[in-house]
């Protein structure tokens, strides 16, 4: 026998469902019992009382005008506020003991030096556009997740401190930065994916990288290429995973005035919650690297300038390529705008 | 001290909105904001259509309350429960949690953003001076302290909507179903809680015989 196409399948199961939608619109389950229970027990009203915590029913109907004013009872208002418990106190753990594992972590093991002594040629890693961008991202992550955290946990650390009215302002500002400067970040973290994309993409040896931790026990020399598999972790889950999904979670919450239901927006609420407690736990391990954990690799962001050794040090195959396209001297110009930088900074 | 509830009796109610129009003139409620709303079940449906009135039903442990992140509601010792708008941020958290859609937000500034929340006061007024014109403005009428009950409740010409003490509510409702139709005990006496069937169908008068499927 012949099987049927999949798409017909799904059709036929689509075409169906609209029926069946149709059908029982046309007068509920429980208006058909309630309609029964009248006859064999008068003034009970049991399955309209069932009926309540429904509201997509057409023929449950009210004057007020607005999304959901027909449903009388949402029960999924407690879920969300069981939910929220729930990753409210773990999430503040996460939150508290990474930064202390971090702590741990440099008080034993230091931050990676460089090895060899500075050539004092300098290799330009970050163009002034992929700073702009990475900075615009930076800054306004600080300020989206403050606020955030002071909206969740403000309540349990800072009123009993505060006290109430001071606390509110408080909140009412991190409410209105949350709000304003969350697209900013969304628009900037498009303009970042796409920037650092290409870079980003798995290549075989960063599977030795992940498998040696690129050598952050063992301080083994583990070459990688622009950014170590590490970075791309990071690129791929954090910014890219993390940062799309508290993106989009985050506009259906910023944006109330789209007629989106309560259950969207408080599915939407926990998503956004936990996404972005796992961006900032990450996030932490990334500023760490970026700056106190490695020596040199802040200044490549400031000033996007390198030096020979540590672009030998920690990205030996973007090294490797990039004097193969460009010999040492060739570099004069930029090598000196970097070695200036460095002098800077 | 009493404990004040709000209680609508669906076999009264009969959707004239009256209670709707009560609130908002009294207490001046802006457009957009819908403080109390009736919603007809199975509207049309003959045999079946059933109307409620609701707003805030000022829960024992409400929702609203436990997730406000500036912590801005308060019980008053009647069992009302008031906000003081000058702490609310207006995240709309307390509207994602209460069962009934009571909070409600005024459009503020751009993008649909929310304004302070508001909400049933039970007639209660807020965290202001009694009928100061402060908490006017902010909350409407505290005719609670002046000795009435909620305009909605006393307003409802068919006594559906009642509030006050809910010993007393509680005793109006019970006495109402005790009468209704003479059939008070029918609806939630014995024959409801253990399935056999009443009076009102003569049909399944005669005893089960023993043995015999239900
Ligand atoms: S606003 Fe909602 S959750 Fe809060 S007390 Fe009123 S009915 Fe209960
Ligand atoms: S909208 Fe206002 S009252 Fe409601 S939870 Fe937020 S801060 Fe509290």
């Amino acid at each position: 026998m012949m099987r049927s196409h999949p798409t017909q399948w799904l059709l036929s199961v689509f075409v169906t469902v609209l029926l069946c939608c149709g059908v029982s619109h046309a007068q509920s389950d429980g208006a058909r019992q309630q309609i029964q229970r009248q006859q064999t027990q008068p003034g009970n009203n049991a399955p309209v009382w069932r009926e309540v915590r429904g509201g997509d029913n057409p023929y449950q109907t009210t004057q007020v005008r607005g999304p959901e004013s027909a449903v009388l009872i949402q029960s999924g208002g407690e879920t969300w506020r069981q939910t929220r418990r729930v990753f409210t106190y773990y999430g503040g753990w996460v939150l508290t003991i990474v930064p202390l594992l971090i702590a741990l972590f440099y008080w034993r093991k230091g931050a990676i030096r460089l090895k060899g002594k500075p050539t004092g040629r300098s290799v330009q890693r970050f163009s002034s556009w992929q700073r702009m961008v990475h900075w615009t991202v930076a800054i306004t992550f600080c300020l989206l997740a403050l606020s955030g955290l002071i909206m969740l946990f403000g309540k349990y650390i800072m009123m009993p401190v505060f006290g109430r009215t001071l606390f509110s302002w408080i909140a009412v500002l991190c409410k209105n930065l949350h709000n304003f400067v969350g697209p900013v970040f969304a628009f900037a973290l498009m303009l970042m994916i796409l920037t650092f994309i290409r870079d980003n993409l798995p290549k075989a040896h960063d599977i030795k990288w992940l498998a040696k931790l690129g050598g952050m026990l063992s301080g083994e020399h583990v070459p990688s290429g622009r950014f170590n598999a590490g970075e791309k972790v990071w690129f791929w889950i954090g910014v890219l995973l993390l940062g799309v999904v508290v993106s989009i979670t985050g506009f259906i919450l910023d944006f109330p005035n789209f007629a989106q239901v309560r259950a969207t927006m408080q599915l939407a609420s926990v998503v956004h919650a936990v996404a972005a407690m796992a961006f900032i736990a990450l996030f932490l391990g990334h500023v760490y690297m970026g700056t106190i954990g490695t020596e040199g690799a802040y200044r490549a962001m400031r000033t996007g300038a390198v030096d020979e050794t540590w672009a030998k040090e920690h990205h030996e195959y973007w090294f490797d390529e990039v004097s193969r396209a460009q010999p040492a001297p060739a570099r004069g110009a930029q090598g000196d705008f970097g070695a200036a930088a460095i002098k800077q900074g | 001290m009493a404990r004040m509830k709000f209680l609508c009796d669906a076999e009264r109610c009969i959707e004239c909105n009256g209670c709707v129009t009560a609130c908002k003139q009294e207490h001046e409620v802006p457009w957009g904001v819908n403080r109390r709303r009736v919603v007809t079940l199975n509207d049309g449906v003959a045999g079946a259509e059933k109307s409620l009135s609701v707003a805030c039903m000022h829960c024992s442990d409400a929702p609203c309350m436990s997730v406000c992140p500036v912590d801005c509601f308060y019980t008053t010792t009647e069992g009302v429960v008031l906000h003081d708008k000058d702490q609310c941020i207006g995240c709309g958290y307390c509207f994602y949690a209460c069962p009934f859609g009571a909070p409600q937000f005024p459009q503020d500034g751009a993008f649909g953003m929310r304004g302070k929340m508001d909400k049933c006061t039970f007639c209660a007024g807020g965290p202001e001076a009694d009928n100061s014109p402060e908490e006017f403005r902010k909350y409407g009428r505290n005719r609670l302290a002046e000795g009435k009950l909620p305009a909605c409740a006393e307003m409802c010409a068919t006594k559906a909507l009642l509030g006050g003490d809910a010993d007393e509510v509680a005793n109006i409702f019970r006495d109402r179903v005790m009468n209704r139709d003479g059939k008070g005990a029918s609806v939630f006496g014995w024959a409801t809680a253990y399935g056999k069937q009443d009076k009102a169908a003569p049909a399944a008068q005669s005893a089960p015989k023993p043995g015999a499927k239900p």
